[in-house]
């Protein structure tokens, strides 16, 4: 590695060497509170060293891109990463997390989507993927009493392994199709007059399944409710944003490179995101569980995304990139609210345990409707406008009928996301109130992704250009 | 229109209850101050638009347009405009809230949340009947229903959470099928002009045509008669009114179920001549069937409030009914008619309001002498019941009377069956009245009269009625433009039902 490509490197470097310190100051026996600061600076530096510095056009060891579209999500899991430490803060002392270790494995977790994200090569990609997996087999095991928390941790890292086979081997394919494994030639090479390489058509197959995993797409999605469900909230909420989002992230620029033979793969495409918008609906439905209703919903709103890349030469891709920028926010957002309202024992995750929330902790209550509301897709919200830019790629990309099929997953999703708000504004006539009256930093944090989330529906304009210039 | 920059009060008026809906939540220690700064506000929007309305009464065309860019990225941008259609419905939404307001006192329960969400609905109501463009007009049509379905959810009678629901879900079904209709219409519009565009303005110049556009009106057509309501369609709204506080009833009667006529007024039909002159005269069926429906059903009820939200469906199956008939004389009667029926159903729903929280039911068996309790409330509630009926010399009679005769020149059939909705309505009208007012009463509580805080919600209320029913000139005048406008940009039908 040359010098000037350390130099374009640096967010991600500070984010790794940021991870190994805090790793080190933590075994050397700094407490809690110190350490879990210190990483919400060091991810509050990558960002502001990410935005600042110009971008750079050389690409690291042919792996990793550093231009304005690696920056810009480089930016995003940094502060994402900062966000979730500075949720965890309280909730990670109750629960005597390991200050060093919780701090080392997000950071490298947002080392991993940033990478992932970045990345020009199948390599690069298998590389920040696995990183990333790495650090989140750990975090959602972290509630070391919690055994809710063990069985996530297993499901995970069992069918992760086996995603891991399958992107490892569906890479071997393509790159025994293509004769190469850097992204732009990867996908011309397994394209010869219009129609897919037979090893290339599997390959991408397998690569799919991979994704598919990450990213809980139907019928790849089973681990994805227990899993939220038992990983300690606020990595719930970075696994739902950053994960997810840092696997969509890479693959933008990856169909777009695709060009128009991105449409081979469209029958197959369509039928997933069909399957993923009607299953995830219908299981929402159900839940008496706020996190394995967001697990659901999650799984619904990578259907929608998948519209935007179906649609992505007629600015969807562009509509992709704001949808998960909003996704992030209100992702972070909507678990930040239920770390906020756990005490030291268990979470708060039953419909039951929110009776009378509204009326006794009204910010956070208002704070949850309007994620709940924008994730909705509701106007005046930042939900409003990334649904907005997905539709108007569909339908001016002709795909009609996935189109209605998300208007009606987008209505029937309002009839999941407004039971627990219901909920929160009846009436609590039992006694004994377990709901943590949440701290000032809290709800500075909730109100950042509240003001987010309002700013972006209503003056969503530099967002849109800037997004804009990085194609 | 002069070059110089003015100042923007449509923006101002549209935006001031929003404003003032920040310090309630802020200040929620205090319901005292929530209160004046509430209604503060909505007798400032109330100044505000009845001052516009004297500034603009004898313009033409639009009288105020205010545009600015705000989402270049997708097209939208921040258009109000003003016309005499849209003047006459912002100043009933400003009256009506304030007359909201008034009612809210009664709340005693989380009262700034309360009032936040009055303000906030104002806003969207303001926004949707001056929105000029067709995202804004989403969004601002959204906006108003969600605090509609926490106003209903939390402060609601009993089967508050189902009703509030319902009414959510099945108007955002039409609405989410408009939004995929809106950005059709702007692909397909800037794909046969080469602008792309979401300006109600400029659309209007080039109508879309082909087979896409009968897709596109039918999503459009199916969000505003959802919220119209027309009769197989309006079930949510029964349920809503039912469990409505007062003051949301108001507001459900007197203005949401008119942002569905309002709709279809501004976009649903000018945007699409084709389709319109086409489907128009099929909505005759179902208006009438609804009218007379929803008449019977009326007849049928026990409940004071489930009588009045039927009454107030059978009343739109009329204006309905003038619109598909498409001359001139209807179209007015149905406006007039559509705006006269939001202060008479909000009057009614008021003094509904008043009457149960004295008696506390609302089951018309157990009510009864309010004549003799509380005689001025009694009086008022008679006029507002006669109203409704459709008595000469109030409001609603001229409205009507204007349908019938439109609906008589081109089809003098359906008129001989609509006329007949005149005793429909006065049957159970007089049955509600006579149930209500007359009778023994249930039990030998002393009543309160009226006192001046309702006598300022429900005197004004009747003062109009009684206006428009003697001399409608002053408010059929600023719909002659705008209905004109209508005629010429769709057309005038030919042939249909006799």
């Amino acid at each position: 590695m040359s010098g000037p490509e350390l130099f374009a490197l640096l967010p991600v470097l500070i984010l790794a060497g940021g991870s190994i310190v805090w790793l080190m100051l933590g075994a050397f026996g700094l407490g809690y509170r110190t350490i879990v600061i210190g990483g919400v600076f060091s991810a509050a530096t990558v960002a502001l060293c990410a935005g600042l510095l110009p971008p750079a056009t050389v690409e690291v060891t042919g792996l990793f891109g550093t231009g304005s579209y690696a920056r810009f999500f480089t930016i995003l899991w940094a502060l994402a990463a900062a966000l979730t430490l500075l949720l965890s803060l309280r909730y990670g002392a109750n629960r005597h997390f390991g200050g060093g270790e919780y701090t080392a494995l997000t950071l490298l977790a947002a080392t991993g989507m940033a990478l992932l994200s970045g990345a020009t090569s199948l390599v690069g990609v298998f590389l920040g993927l696995e990183l990333l997996s790495l650090a989140f087999y750990v975090l959602i095991a972290f509630n070391r009493d919690s055994a809710h928390s063990a069985e996530a941790c297993i499901k995970y890292l069992v069918l992760g392994s086996v995603a891991t086979a399958f992107l490892a081997f569906g890479i071997a394919l393509i790159y025994a199709a293509s004769g190469s494994f850097h992204l732009p030639e990867a996908l011309a090479g397994v394209v010869s007059n219009g129609a897919l390489h037979p090893l290339g058509l599997f390959g991408w197959l397998l690569v799919t399944v991979a994704v598919g995993f990450k990213t809980s797409l139907v019928p790849f999605h089973f681990w994805t409710p227990d899993v939220y469900q038992g990983a300690p909230a606020p990595v719930s909420g970075f696994l739902a944003a950053g994960s997810k989002g840092a696997v969509l992230a890479a693959l933008v620029p990856l169909l777009a490179g695709f060009g128009p033979d991105w449409a081979l793969l469209h029958p197959l495409v369509v039928g997933l995101t069909a399957l993923t918008l009607i299953v995830g609906s219908l299981c929402a439905l159900a839940q008496t569980n706020l996190k394995r209703m967001l697990a659901y919903s999650s799984i619904v709103q990578v259907g929608y995304l998948f519209i935007g890349f179906l649609a992505g030469n007629s600015g969807g891709f562009e509509a992709v990139v704001f949808y998960l920028v909003v996704y992030a926010v209100v992702t972070l957002g909507t678990f930040g609210v239920i770390t906020s309202l756990s005490g030291s024992r268990a979470e708060v995750q039953d419909y039951d345990s929110l009776r009378g929330v509204g009326f006794r902790h009204p910010f956070r209550a208002a704070t949850l409707t309007i994620l709940l509301l924008s994730l909705a897709g509701i106007p005046a919200t930042a939900g409003f406008i990334a649904k907005f830019g997905i539709f108007r790629a569909a339908i001016k990309g002709d795909f009609i009928g996935l189109t209605l099929l998300a208007v009606i997953a987008s209505l029937v999703s309002l009839y999941y996301y407004l039971r627990p708000v219901l909920v929160m504004f009846t009436e609590n006539n039992a006694e004994g109130n377990t709901l943590h009256p949440g701290n000032e930093l809290e709800h500075a944090v909730l109100g950042v992704c509240l003001l987010a989330t309002l700013l972006l529906g209503l003056y969503p304009g530099p967002l849109l250009d800037l997004i804009h210039g990085l194609f | 229109m002069n070059a110089l920059p003015t100042f923007p009060w449509l923006t101002l008026i549209t935006l001031l209850p929003l404003a003032g809906a920040l310090p309630c939540l802020l200040l929620r220690k205090s319901a005292r101050d929530c209160r004046g700064v509430a209604l503060a506000t909505s007798v400032a929007v109330l100044g505000l638009t009845l001052w516009l309305g004297w500034e603009h009464c004898s313009g033409s065309g639009w009288y105020v347009i205010e545009d600015a860019a705000w989402v270049e990225h997708f097209g939208i941008r921040w258009t109000l405009g003003l016309d005499g259609l849209a003047l006459t419905l912002i100043v009933l939404t400003a009256l009506l809230s304030c007359g909201a307001h008034l009612l809210a006192w009664r709340i005693t329960e989380r009262v700034p949340f309360f009032l936040a969400l009055l303000l906030i609905m104002e806003s969207g109501f303001l926004g949707v009947f001056l929105a000029l463009d067709l995202v804004l007009f989403y969004i601002c049509w959204e906006v108003m229903l969600v605090p509609l379905f926490f106003l209903v959810g939390i402060w609601g009678r009993e089967g508050r959470g189902r009703a509030a629901l319902k009414a959510f879900l099945v108007t955002l079904c039409g609405s989410l099928l408009m939004l995929v209709g809106i950005i059709a219409l702007y692909l397909l519009h800037g794909a046969q002009t080469g602008t792309y565009t979401f300006a109600l303005r400029e659309l209007l110049q080039h109508p879309l045509t082909g087979p896409a556009q009968y897709w596109v009106c039918g999503a459009f057509l199916a969000a505003f008669l959802i919220k119209a309501p027309l009769v197989p369609l309006h079930s949510w709204l029964i349920d809503a009114h039912t469990a409505a506080p007062v003051c949301g009833a108001v507001d459900l009667a007197g203005l949401l179920l008119k942002t569905g006529i309002y709709g279809l007024l501004r976009f649903g039909f000018p945007l699409f001549p084709d389709a319109t002159r086409l489907w128009l005269p099929w909505l005759m069926i179902p208006a009438l069937f609804g009218l007379f429906h929803a008449a019977w059903v009326a007849y049928r009820q026990t409940d004071l409030k489930r009588l009045a939200a039927y009454s107030s469906v059978s009343h739109l199956g009329l204006v309905v009914l003038g619109l598909a008939v498409w001359n001139a004389t209807a179209l007015e009667g149905a406006i007039l008619l559509m705006l006269i029926h939001g202060v008479s159903a909000a009057a009614l729903f008021a003094a509904s309001g008043m009457i149960a929280a004295r008696a506390g039911t609302t089951q018309l068996n157990e009510l009864g002498g309010v004549w003799g309790r509380a005689p001025f409330l009694g009086g008022l509630f008679l006029l507002f019941g006669m109203a409704s009926a459709g008595v000469p010399g109030l409001g609603n009679f001229v409205g009507e009377i204007l349908i019938l005769f439109g609906t008589f020149s081109a089809h003098p059939l359906i008129a001989a069956v609509a006329a007949t909705t005149m005793v429909t309505t006065a049957v159970y009208m007089t049955g509600l009245l006579k149930a209500v007012l007359w009778g023994p009463p249930a039990d030998d509580a002393v009543w309160a009269d009226l006192t001046w805080r309702e006598g300022w919600v429900l005197v004004p209320l009747a003062l109009l009625i009684v206006w428009v029913g003697v001399y409608p000139e002053p408010f059929l005048a600023p719909l002659r433009e705008p209905v004109q406008f209508l005629l010429t940009t769709v057309g005038t039908l030919s042939g249909g039902a006799p």
